[in-house]
């Protein structure tokens, strides 16, 4: 295991090379005048050189690469562009924290009800509860999560008003108020989640149920809850880990639709504001940051699948 | 007429002065306009009742306050008006890279927020027209219009506790010169403000100029004044400081949210409410939504599509202060498309303005005549030219009589409120006339400096002087704020030169006529130029200037005294809740 560990690890690092590398080259190809941007239209040219100078924007190529490095290793991505003064770090913070709680309640809600659905459905294979389950779940999730979070806005908050219909969260409001504040784009969430791992999940659970090991397990007695848990799902849920792993990373930086919708201070606005400004060392910070979640998070569904299927760890090299 | 009393008046006025109240005891102004312009050559409201009532009724029924209601921008006190409480506000999200920068800010959500701390020379009154209710407690011209003297509030104190004098103000012009700020570009130079005396800002101009106290009012956004040892480039959020109701606790540059406190020693006396919250929203929409769901109290501004929920709510408050925004979709003359002047007037002649009105304001909205005259201006000439209505067969005829075949153009917007919709009606309109449009559109901050005048943002031109913005788009239609005089729209748009002339309009007639409307000291000398202004657009065409729209802000009906202006601010210093 630990050798399988190192492995996977090495390989997370060298994706997170090519990646920042793919940040910087996509930053450093854009045209126009970044200096300019920061000093305003009206500023003097003196002003704008000495900007440049002073960001470095004027460095070769691989003196502003190192530089990203760097900045990666050290956690110092110096100050925002868009808002002078401001190190760039204390705007990734904050997001990425906000986005974690809202990624935390989503998944808390997603997966015990998606994976019971699944289940489900799988067990009663072909019944008009399959079927339901299996046509709700296709049914929301090809709704987008902004789409059904306009509509959960609007119902639940401007016409019911059960729930706050944006999603700032005063200071001061404690964590059980701050879920109020967060389920309605939460919900949103699940609608399009719930679909996709149900459906990923009962494929697993019929295909485990079918095989050899868990007739197996039946012969020799065992009743239907004692054979799931402690032979088919082990081996069903597998493709529910790895998708819900690399789903996550898409949680933390591509929900910018949903979090515009609900004024929803996470790192998906943040990334996307500060591509349209551009702010380049908040884009930098941002994108690497969510490159990190998501290769933790495929690390971390790797690790468990790997310590729920030794066959996994074998084909990666571990022992 | 009362002879006695109005002799009195005249001899306590300026030359200047005199000349208006001339004119109005003459009956060649109105007494709206009368008001409107004395203000601006800073006299003061009870010395204009006295003139009005000296000279006897006339046709205006408006009195010189105007009222203090909605129509204004300016709520009157709501609900039980309770002291103390927060206030939250939605307000566009700031998307200027230059941060909370009171010098080089560029939209509406920036203004609003560092307004609240710091203040203007000029500010504006429950009217909607400017006023002595800022810095300057009143202000006087000389003879000739090229000197303007400003008495300074005195007991105003920075928030770090020294003294605001005129140096304050001087040092502020400086920096403004320095950057080229639109609306003092040409108007003063470095050096302007004499600041011998700390309690008077004494001005000398350029040349003449009868609307300056405007162009150091509110309504020049980035006029704000800051302390004498502000440099350019200082932000509030990393320097709070101001003379203002609001001292800014807390600026989050993510969401770009600003909260502030009540400022105790503020010269205006103590605000009802103890804090404020201006909330930054991504999307309009979203914003709209959450006033709909009272999670703010108020809102900076929304547009009639998508705010149909808000007008149609009998317990919000609608502000809609006197506005003169608008649509200005320019043609770039150094551009081959529309060289050539039949095709932008066969253009202008193909468009149906009044379903843009209906369709994309519900009538909240002046159709306009391709200049960026508001008819409601003392000086606009109503006869100069006929008002530009829909003719296809005109519009036709001026493309074969020029050997225009097959015109194709794009018309290049960005993503902002209406325009996009604008820019489908425009390209539905022209196809009748055999011109094709296809329409790009794009994020407005991408739109803005890809091609709106990209020589702003670093751009060399080949020849700055006729050409300053000889790479914008072709064809594109860009957002101009409010402004109580078209000043900018004339100068920094039109004339040649100009730093936002992204048309590269160079005409010499139209620059002589500006500059006689810039110097003229009295209604009649405005009128004379603004009309020959009005002949020349209209028939060069330079630019199609659709429509003049409301512009719609509001708060919850539990909510009072806010005042709005239409160039974004929410004034708050005497707004009360619940």
């Amino acid at each position: 295991m630990l050798r399988f560990t190192i492995r996977r690890v090495a390989l997370s690092l060298v994706t997170l090379f090519i990646l920042i590398f793919v940040v910087f080259l996509m930053t450093w190809l854009t045209p126009g005048d970044t200096a300019r941007r920061l000093a305003g239209p009206f500023a003097p040219q003196e002003r704008v050189d000495a900007l440049n100078e002073q960001l470095g924007l004027d460095d070769p190529f691989f003196v502003q690469f190192w530089n990203l490095l760097v900045s990666v290793v050290t956690l110092d991505f110096g100050e925002s562009f868009s808002s002078p003064g401001v190190q760039v770090v204390d705007l990734v913070q904050p997001a990425l924290w906000n986005s974690a709680k809202l990624v935390f309640l989503a998944l808390l809600l997603t997966l015990p009800i998606s994976i019971i659905a699944g289940v489900i459905a799988a067990r009663k294979k072909d019944t008009v509860l399959d079927r339901s389950i299996v046509t709700l779940g296709l049914a929301s999730a090809s709704v987008p999560e902004f789409v059904s979070g306009v509509i959960l806005q609007y119902v639940i908050g401007v016409r019911l008003g059960w729930l706050p219909a944006i999603s700032d969260i005063p200071d001061g409001t404690s964590p059980l108020g701050q879920i109020e504040y967060l389920l309605l784009p939460a919900l949103a969430i699940v609608a399009v989640y719930f679909g996709y791992i149900a459906r990923i999940t009962r494929a697993g659970t019929i295909s485990a149920l079918d095989a050899d090991y868990a007739r197996t397990a039946y012969l020799k007695g065992l009743g239907t809850t004692q054979v799931l848990r402690r032979h088919v799902l082990r081996n069903s849920l597998q493709p529910t880990v790895a998708v819900t792993g690399t789903q996550i990373g898409y949680l933390f930086g591509g929900l910018v639709g949903l979090e515009i919708v609900f004024n929803y201070p996470g790192l998906g606005r943040l990334i996307f504001r500060a591509a349209t400004t551009p702010d380049f060392p908040l884009l930098q910070a941002g994108v690497i940051t969510v490159a990190i979640i998501f290769m933790i998070c495929t690390l971390g569904a790797d690790l468990i699948i790997a310590w729920m299927n030794p066959r996994a760890r074998m084909n990666l090299g571990g022992s | 007429m009362d002879w006695k009393r109005l002799d009195s008046a005249r001899r306590n006025a300026e030359p200047l002065q005199v000349d208006l109240i001339e004119a109005y005891a003459q009956k060649r102004i109105k007494r709206r306009d009368f008001v409107k312009r004395g203000t601006i050559l800073g006299l003061s409201m009870p010395f204009m009742g006295a003139v009005i009532a000296a000279c006897g009724s006339d046709d205006d029924s408006s009195d010189t306050t105007e009222g203090t209601d909605a129509s204004t921008g300016t709520s009157v006190a709501g609900g039980s008006g309770a002291a103390g409480g927060n206030l939250i506000v939605a307000i566009q999200q700031g998307d200027s890279s230059t941060g909370l920068d009171p010098v080089n800010m560029l939209d509406l959500g920036t203004y609003n927020v560092v307004s609240q701390s710091f203040e203007y020379l000029v500010g504006v009154g429950p009217d909607g027209n400017i006023a002595p209710t800022a810095l300057s407690t009143g202000w006087t011209p000389n003879e000739t219009g090229d000197t303007w003297t400003f008495d300074l509030r005195p007991g105003v104190t920075w928030q770090n506790g020294s003294e605001f004098t005129s140096a304050d103000v001087a040092a502020t012009m400086d920096r403004l010169v320095e950057v080229g700020n639109a609306g003092l570009d040409g108007v003063i130079g470095a050096g302007a403000v004499d600041a011998s005396d700390p309690t008077k800002a004494v001005f000398t101009l350029i040349e003449a100029n009868g609307n300056f106290p405007v162009l150091v009012s509110l309504f020049n956004a980035q006029a704000l004044i800051t302390p004498v040892d502000f440099a350019n480039g200082d932000t509030l959020d990393a320097r709070p400081d101001g003379t203002g109701a609001w001292i800014l606790d807390s600026f989050d540059a993510a969401t770009f949210s600003a909260k502030f406190v009540r400022n105790p020693d503020w010269w205006g006396g103590q605000t009802p409410l103890d804090t404020t919250e201006l909330r930054g929203f991504a999307d309009i929409g979203t914003a709209v939504t959450a006033m709909q769901s009272r999670d703010i109290d108020a809102i900076q501004q929304f547009s009639v599509i998508g705010g149909e929920g808000l007008l149609n709510d009998d317990s919000f408050t609608v502000l809609t202060p006197p506005s003169a925004n608008h649509r200005q979709v320019w043609f770039n003359l150094a551009a081959p498309d529309f060289a050539q002047k039949a095709a932008r007037q066969a253009l202008a002649w193909s468009l149906d303005r009044q379903q843009m009105v209906d369709t994309l304001f519900a009538g909240r909205a002046e159709i306009a005549n391709d200049h960026p005259i508001l008819s409601s201006l003392p000086f606009y000439d109503p006869d100069a030219v006929e008002q530009r209505s829909r003719d296809i067969d005109q519009a036709k005829a001026l493309l074969a009589e020029a050997g225009i075949e097959n015109l194709q153009v794009t018309l290049q917007t960005g993503d902002l409120q209406e325009v996009p919709q604008l820019a489908a009606i425009m390209e539905q309109n022209a196809a009748e006339a055999g011109i094709t449009i296809s329409v790009n559109t794009q994020s407005n901050s991408t739109f803005y400096e890809a091609g709106w005048c990209p020589e702003l943002y670093g751009v060399e031109s080949s020849d700055p002087a006729t050409l300053p913005c000889e790479s914008s788009f072709a064809f594109g239609i860009v957002d101009y704020g409010h402004r109580p005089i078209p000043d900018v729209y004339l100068g920094s748009a039109l004339a040649t030169g100009g730093v936002w002339n992204s048309s590269n309009y160079a005409n010499a007639d139209f620059d002589a006529k500006l500059s006689e409307y810039r110097q003229a000291v009295d209604v009649e000398g405005q009128k004379a130029a603004i009309g020959e202004i009005q002949k020349i657009l209209w028939d060069d065409v330079p630019a199609v200037y659709p429509y003049f729209y409301n512009y719609l802000s509001g708060h919850d009906e539990s909510v009072g005294g806010v005042q709005a202006t239409a160039l974004g601010h929410t004034i708050l210093s005497s707004a009360t809740k619940g």
